[in-house]
């Protein structure tokens, strides 16, 4: 097992997640236009499979439209039943991610 | 009303798929387009595509289906730009580098909305697109909001708690 505290996507590149759980948490970030502390909420699934290894680490997401591809998938957890190939698409305002959702068969 | 910019579609989107297509591989937010070679040789693979991103538009989903490639646009507002998009979107299937694995399959178009006329569903047979209408409650309360926004009754509303506002000051 790998120890990695958090999953930092890198621009372009894939990777293959999976989850197995989560928890909406609030977290004070400083705001990057401002410089003033700010309170966000904030997406954290648990990690156990990165690119094919095994892991104990966190995926933490605070932008509302990557969120939004998850919602469905909060409730029941069903997340659980399927690997994801997530790729982070630009940067800043205009950073969007691409979302390959596998059934786990 | 509710916020346009609200990632309603995205969760709209998102349910959908769940709900229709969980058993099936899906791509939510997919670049579509070519990837010049040219560059990609002078720059690499990632930063070709940081480059290419402005030219490459991104599709709300694609379901790989067994023998169809399946583009979905979702929208809420602007319902006929969805449609429009989608024979455009097509065309670019061909040229994708990320869907080059899923070819040669045929592509089938779908315009999921929270609500349809038969305007948009002549329009969307003239262009080969499928329409669906996916009404789920929390998006009820959205088109409610959406719908409301043009009645006298809404606007009267409006323009009295926009005097209120200026009245005592308030953004």
């Amino acid at each position: 097992m790998v120890l990695e505290n958090y999953v930092i996507l890198e621009t372009g590149v894939p990777a293959r997640l999976h989850f197995t759980d989560h928890v909406i948490m609030r977290r004070t970030t400083t705001d990057p236009l401002t410089g003033e502390p700010t309170t966000r909420n904030v997406l954290v699934f648990d990690v156990d499979r990165l690119n094919g290894r095994e892991v104990f680490a966190k995926y933490s997401i605070m932008a509302e439209k990557h969120a939004g591809q998850f919602e469905a998938y909060l409730k029941d957890k069903s997340y659980r039943d399927y690997n994801l190939i997530i790729t982070k698409i630009g940067e800043g305002f205009r950073t969007s991610w691409s979302v390959q959702v596998i059934p786990r068969t | 009303m509710a916020r346009k910019n609200r990632q309603v579609e995205t969760r709209l989107v998102a349910e959908y798929l769940k709900e229709r297509y969980s058993e099936f591989t899906f791509i939510i937010k997919q670049p579509l387009g070519a990837i010049s070679e040219d560059l990609m040789k002078r720059e690499g693979y990632e930063r070709a595509l940081k480059v290419m991103r402005p030219f490459r538009p991104e599709v709300d989903a694609v379901v790989i289906l067994p023998h169809f490639l399946l583009l979905i646009e979702a929208k809420v507002w602007n319902v006929v730009n969805g449609l429009a998009k989608l024979p455009l979107y097509k065309a670019l299937i061909p040229v994708t580098p990320e869907l080059k694995q899923y070819r040669p399959r045929e592509v089938m178009m779908q315009l999921v909305v929270g609500w349809t006329n038969p305007n948009l569903e002549t329009m969307a047979r003239a262009m080969d697109v499928e329409v669906k209408v996916y009404y789920q409650g929390w998006l009820g309360e959205i088109v409610e909001g959406m719908h409301k926004y043009w009645t006298r009754e809404y606007q009267d509303e409006r323009q009295k708690k926009l005097k209120m506002r200026e009245y005592f000051g308030v953004e």
